[in-house]
């Protein structure tokens, strides 16, 4: 095993507060990924 | 009045006929086709699998919500698909077996106007010789049943490391062409942390063994993606995980026997080599279901249906890697041949891999198939169930609603351990899924501000949320359309 991830970012990983904020974040950034939509990729746009 | 018939009620079966039943009137007949009598949520079979999640927690009986909905619903299995209909029978159908039921063994020819095949994948275990779930320690977690077996296996090798034995555990694909990297990249991650929880790590060898020829490639060519405030690649961002976790990875490996406790394989390299576990959990390569189709004159057309899945609106012309586009995807999954018939999901054959195809020096493929993940299963449902939708009302064919997976986005949260204060996620998300190298061409044909990777307890809390939320969806519980695929 190799320590790859610092105490101080495995802190920031698994701190409730901080991961609340995270949650918000995440969910709104997948949600813009998401709801950007999707399409063809054939036609040429004019 | 039409009739849509829909096979198989996965995550996109079931997408299109909630979709369609809700949008059309009670005179358009919506029917779906399905051997399992259950919806299942398999993302959450990975928590089945590590024992923290009941099966019945991911599932629910499809019969009693479909009678609500008026969906009809046969518990049968479709066999072979006659287009034209044949001498007796003028109108399309698809020959089905019941499979439970009074009717258990009967067939029937089920007539339609419009027909889905959303049949998803079929689990190839006999591709590889003695892969068989539940036997040789071997096992799988692609439905509840085997994540129910995995669990059971999993339990029974802990308690053993409780009393002083060490264990090799391997998890990974099963076959040189798997697809499905993620899944059994969160069970290794899930695995690991139970063994921390129950406190007997330090007594388990955990070993990664997969076709991919670089970490973090699931089967998508990897991914350049923003992670913090720097740029990763995917291989790089999988490794510092692994070394974190002190699991061991095995690389461009083509599994293709396993006797008990031994797995056999071939590297790159055209090595055959062996690696003992006590207990595996590895991914089957996934094929069509051989499905056979018949003209009017009972001909064999299943050449204009197949090849393999199903065919669609791809340009299946043979090219080499560097000259795949993102073109040759599919945009309506529609059937050239028969246009009333379409193919979303996982049930449909793609153009080609994704990732750069690679063969062992002796010839062998080892290389990842392309993954087609949840959200682009149902997406791609909902647009053909929104074509169809717009063709019936219209009264002429439209396919005004387009989804190729080279402009469409996808999130994967990939569970990295359970618990609500201890659990963990790998949260991704790709724009576009199929790499499209002339709009990116210097980002791994990827938009990066779209494309990105974080890890954390929140990863852990969104994958539960999704978990709950496309259960309530499934269900069609009150607003349950406002939910995105
Ligand atoms: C363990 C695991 C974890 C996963 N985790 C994630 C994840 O976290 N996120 C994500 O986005 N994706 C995930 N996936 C992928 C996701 O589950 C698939 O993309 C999705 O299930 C594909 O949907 P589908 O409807 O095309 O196929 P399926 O879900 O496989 O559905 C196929 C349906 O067809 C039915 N059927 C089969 N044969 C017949 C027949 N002859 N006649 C009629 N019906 C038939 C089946 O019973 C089933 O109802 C995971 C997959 C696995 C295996």
């Amino acid at each position: 095993m190799t320590q790859r991830i610092s105490k101080y970012q495995r802190f920031k990983m698994m701190n409730p507060i901080i991961q609340f904020f995270k949650f918000i974040y995440l969910s709104l950034k997948i949600m813009f990924v998401v709801a950007s939509g999707h399409g063809g990729t054939r036609v040429e746009k004019k | 009045m039409s009739k849509i018939l829909i096979l198989g009620a996965g995550i996109s079966g079931h997408v299109a006929a909630s979709h369609l039943r809700r949008k059309l009137s009670k005179e358009h007949e919506v029917v779906v086709v399905s051997p399992n009598s259950n919806y299942q949520w398999i993302p959450s079979n990975i928590w089945v699998g590590i024992g923290r999640m009941k099966s019945k927690e991911i599932l629910f009986p499809l019969a009693p919500l479909y009678k609500k909905k008026g969906i009809g619903y046969k518990q049968a299995k479709a066999i072979s698909f006659f287009p034209e209909g044949d001498k007796n029978q003028p109108k399309p159908y698809v020959l089905s077996e019941y499979v439970a039921g009074d009717k258990k063994g009967q067939q029937e020819k089920i007539t339609y106007d419009y027909l889905i095949n959303a049949t998803g994948p079929k689990l190839n275990f006999e591709a590889t010789e003695g892969l068989i779930p539940g036997e040789n320690r071997t096992y799988s977690v692609c439905t509840y049943s085997h994540a129910d077996h995995a669990w059971h296996g999993l339990k029974a090798l802990i308690d053993e490391m409780k009393t002083g034995k060490k264990v090799k555990i391997l998890i990974g694909t099963g076959h040189g062409s798997s697809t499905c990297q993620g899944a059994a990249f969160e069970y290794i991650l899930n695995v690991e942390q139970e063994l921390r929880r129950h406190k007997v790590r330090e007594m388990a060898e955990i070993t990664w063994i997969s076709n991919e020829h670089k970490l973090g490639d699931f089967g998508m060519d990897g991914m350049l993606l923003s992670y913090g405030s720097m740029t990763l690649k995917s291989y790089e961002m999988v490794e510092m995980i692994f070394e974190d976790r002190g699991i061991k990875w095995i690389l461009g490996a083509g599994v293709n026997k396993i006797e008990d406790g031994i797995a056999h394989y071939e590297n790159l390299e055209g090595s055959y080599k062996t690696e003992t576990y006590d207990f595996a959990m590895l991914i089957p390569a996934f094929s069509g279901h051989g499905f056979k189709a018949f003209d009017k004159n009972e001909n064999d057309i299943t050449e204009k249906l197949f090849k393999g899945f199903m065919i669609v609106d791809a340009d299946y012309t043979p090219k080499p890697y560097e000259e795949w586009s993102v073109k040759d995807w599919p945009e309506t999954y529609q059937n050239p041949t028969y246009q009333n018939i379409f193919a979303p999901g996982i049930a449909f054959a793609p153009p080609h891999a994704i990732s750069k195809p690679r063969k062992s020096k002796n010839g062998t493929v080892i290389s990842p198939a392309p993954p087609r993940t949840g959200m682009p299963s149902g997406i791609t449902a909902k647009l053909v169930a929104d074509n169809i939708i717009d063709t019936i009302k219209s009264g002429k064919e439209s396919l005004s609603h387009k989804g190729s997976l080279g402009n469409m986005g996808a999130a994967c949260i990939a569970s990295a351990g359970y618990g609500l204060t201890q659990g963990s996620g790998v949260s991704i998300t790709t724009y576009p899924i199929v790499p499209d190298y002339e709009k990116y061409p210097n980002t791994q044909g990827r938009k990066l501000g779209k494309t990105f990777g974080e890890i954390g307890l929140a990863g852990h809390w969104l994958k539960l949320a999704l978990h709950y939320a496309f259960i309530y969806k499934a269900k069609m519980r009150p607003f349950w359309w406002l939910i995105p695929e």
